[in-house]
């Protein structure tokens, strides 16, 4: 088991050297780019928002529920509200679940290809098909990922707001005085970092996985299995990490 | 012309292709036979780069395949076409694009002379009214052809085509036979084929090679086929 890892470790280093080679053509990189970006991020704009308004929504109650000490400001609410969905709803809550929708639409895409020769027809052809498939991909996820992240943390917001406009739980100033409160910078830029190093792990992990795909179609299932059983792995590890780093 | 020496490749430990020595020509339909699992795919992705020789060399014309620098072999393999199994034509991109993909890599050509190119090359394989359409809404038969069509947009000198009837009725077959033929004489390529259809190696096979358990047993003409004394020949070709 430790020489599979280790195995895997050096073949995905291998694979990032392919995939990190200059492109071919311009000109087809950036054709590929903006076709990506709308599939991996565009398309998860709506997921990350619907998500986002809920949990807003859920955790006022969840906090207001819990604090009933009167000594204890009710602005609180939106001030841990936004602590939250900053520091670790935002990117790590949505880059797991991004871990599920993208993960396994780029291994099953590549791993599919993989199968049916398509990946040999573009090695044949003196394309570098690892950056031709992967590396799109993952500039597409890194690069634009911290929109995602901003679009949660806005729509988390919103759906506290709403809540806290339907029920009265707190009144709407102290909300919004508590989602003021002590606002620090920095976490933004921690969360966004944060969240573009998830979805290079997503990106690159779930396009190593369906590159080396075998086994037709069970082994693409395997694969992207796979991908996601890692990718969600390292995300929690790589969380731990980074916060240690970042913010002690 | 390829020239292939004493060729060996194995994956963990088994041993799939041995020994194997067999020379090319260009113009002529180059058959490697055998029965399934013979080692006749090994062989040919071997020949085109896509796995590692154990040991022997590959010679296209005077360039040692072995000695070739990473751009080397890209710049190879641009002078290489090849028809896959399953026809292996790209899921996200329409016949046209399929066609112009190489030609979006490998030139500098303009847009409108790619499309020129395409449509000439869908016209040579006798495929019309496609150009929008997805491998997904064509059948095996179409595939193939546009396949071949993929395959020599870049006019290449080199050919390799695996199994390229599997699939396919008798009579489409034939006609794609009769395609593969044409074009390697047309164009004065060096075209290899792998197949167990008898058909297609006795109508179209000038130089074939038959292999089992990974060894070259038997080289010669269709005409010579059925007077060989090979056994394991002649017990794949069922002569008593």
């Amino acid at each position: 088991m430790i020489k599979e890892f280790i195995e895997s470790v050096g073949q995905y280093c291998l694979f990032l050297k392919m995939v990190f080679r200059k492109p071919e053509k311009w000109k087809i990189f950036w054709r590929q780019f903006l076709a990506e970006s709308e599939k991996l991020i565009l398309s998860s704009v709506l997921l990350v928002c619907v998500i986002s308004l809920f949990i807003g929504g859920v955790l006022v109650i969840q906090i207001a529920s819990n604090i009933e000490n009167p000594f204890i400001d009710r602005m609180n609410v939106g001030y841990m509200l936004r602590e939250i969905l900053i520091l670790e709803f935002c990117s790590t809550i949505v880059a797991l679940i991004l871990a599920g929708k993208m993960g396994s639409n780029i291994s099953s895409e590549i791993g599919s290809m993989r199968i049916t020769d398509q990946i040999d027809a573009m090695d044949m052809m003196g394309v570098n098909s690892a950056g031709f498939l992967a590396l799109p991909k993952i500039v597409s996820a890194t690069l634009l990922s911290p929109l995602l992240m901003l679009l949660s943390l806005a729509f988390g917001l919103l759906g506290g707001w709403v809540v806290v406009s339907l029920t009265g739980i707190i009144g709407t100033n102290q909300y919004i005085e508590g989602i003021k409160y002590c606002y620090t910078g920095f976490y933004v830029f921690y969360s966004g970092f944060k969240m573009s190093l998830f979805c290079f792990l997503i990106s690159s992990i779930a396009s190593f996985r369906g590159y080396y795909a075998s086994g037709g179609s069970l082994g693409v299932g395997t694969a992207s299995t796979k991908a996601i059983v890692t990718i969600s792995i390292l995300i929690l590890l790589f969380d731990l990490v980074v916060t240690q780093l970042m913010l002690y | 012309m390829i020239r292939i020496e004493h060729l060996y490749k194995s994956f963990a430990g088994a041993q799939i292709l041995k020994d194997i020595t067999i020379e090319y020509s260009p113009g002529k339909c180059n058959m490697v036979i055998g029965a399934s699992g013979s080692g006749k795919t090994v062989l040919l992705k071997t020949l085109i780069g896509l796995y590692e020789p154990d040991s022997g060399s590959i010679w296209y014309g005077d360039e040692d395949l072995a000695a070739m620098t990473y751009d080397q072999k890209k710049k190879l393999r641009q002078r290489i076409g090849m028809l896959f199994q399953a026809s292996a034509l790209f899921d996200f991109a329409t016949v046209l694009e399929n066609i112009m993909f190489p030609m979006d890599f490998c030139t500098d050509w303009s847009k409108a002379q790619k499309i020129e190119r395409a449509r000439f090359c869908l016209d040579r394989v006798n495929v019309k009214g496609a150009d929008g359409k997805y491998p997904s809404e064509l059948s095996g038969g179409m595939q193939k052809r546009v396949g071949i069509a993929r395959a020599i947009a870049l006019n290449p000198e080199f050919l390799f085509c695996d199994e390229p009837n599997s699939g396919l009725d008798p009579y489409t077959s034939s006609l794609i036979d009769e395609l593969i033929s044409e074009i390697t004489k047309e164009y004065n390529m060096t075209t290899v084929i792998n197949t167990h259809d008898m058909n297609s190696i006795r109508s179209i096979g000038d130089n074939i090679g038959f292999i089992c358990d990974g060894m070259l047993l038997w080289q010669g003409s269709r005409d010579s086929l059925d007077s060989t004394s090979c056994p394991q020949l002649r017990k794949f070709l069922r002569i008593r």
